[in-house]
């Protein structure tokens, strides 16, 4: 069953990543974000990331696309602008580069991992024998606790961040410098 | 679910970590060959988002994968979530950032393609 959802998920996740970069109109691969971040949901939801599951439907399929779909309606692009006519030689090449990029991940996946780690059946629960104090994986709990004990350094670094990024944000779209 | 599949019985060893680190490298060449070669501006920061989503399915799939041994530290597991957590939280900061920089690009020039963008070149 588990099998079935991963095998489901993942084609979901792989066929509308490329639908969104294959489309003319940004519409279109905004409209295909949804059901890739629904998939990668679902992954995460497999692989015991529950609350990290939460935070990727609320913040992508919530914040991110919405804004995405605002900024497309805002700048309104004319049918004469979506033009792509990028020659045969410059789309050979990316798609060998990609291909390239997709064949060195595999065989990583294949290879790099077999001797160091061992290749996990993920299928099967967690045993609670190794992990006697946290069951859960990824729990509120069990995330909440090294963040805010072990990490805390980060945690604000990245609070600033976002608040850097929303005051530059503003800035730069104001119509004045 | 009380119900199995004829083909793909309980445990058929499909979903293992490899598995998910392929799916993780083809989103990512996806993504990359987006960033690359599509000529619009909002298509290539989706792209980019989707590159970022393919590293946080990494990392989701190694925490997963090394919370089973027993050798690995405490919370080694839980830290490989918080990493993907931060990868978020950074996403959405150059969402923001890249989103107001297209604004500002279009309402200057009143295009978004990336070959426009010559002001620099030589």
């Amino acid at each position: 069953m588990k099998d079935f959802a991963f095998i489901l998920s993942a084609v979901v996740c792989v066929l509308s990543a490329a639908a969104i970069v294959s489309r003319k109109n940004p519409v279109y691969s905004v409209v295909f974000m949804l059901p890739f971040f629904l998939g990668m949901t679902t992954l995460f939801v497999l692989l015991d990331a529950t609350f990290l599951a939460a935070i990727q439907m609320i913040v992508y399929g919530g914040a991110i696309l919405v804004v995405f779909l605002f900024v497309i309606m805002l700048i309104n692009l004319k049918p004469d602008e979506l033009r792509e006519d990028f020659s045969m030689k410059s789309w050979f090449i990316s798609c060998v580069g990609a291909g390239l990029l997709a064949a060195t991940f595999a065989l990583f996946a294949y290879r790099g991992t077999r001797p160091n780690v061992e290749d996990v059946h993920f299928a099967k629960p967690l045993e609670a024998k190794s992990r006697p104090h946290q069951t859960e994986l990824g729990s509120v709990e069990n995330i909440a606790y090294p963040l805010f004990e072990k990490q805390m350094i980060p945690f604000e670094l990245a609070s600033v961040l976002i608040i850097v990024a929303t005051l530059g944000a503003v800035l730069l779209s104001k119509k004045k410098m | 679910m009380g119900f199995d599949f004829p083909l793909l019985i309980a445990d058929a060893g499909l979903m293992r970590l490899s598995s998910c680190l392929i799916v993780g490298g083809i989103i990512f060449a996806i993504g990359a060959w987006g960033v690359v070669a599509r000529r619009n501006l909002l298509i290539v920061l989706i792209s980019l988002e989707l590159m970022l989503n393919a590293v946080n399915l990494v990392f989701a799939s190694f925490a997963r994968a090394h919370a089973g041994s027993d050798t690995a530290p405490q919370y080694a597991a839980e830290n490989g979530q918080l990493f993907a957590l931060f990868i978020i939280a950074v996403a959405a900061a150059e969402a923001a950032v890249g989103l107001a920089i297209v604004i500002t690009w279009f309402r200057n020039r009143e295009t978004v393609d990336t070959r426009d963008m010559k002001e620099m070149k030589n």
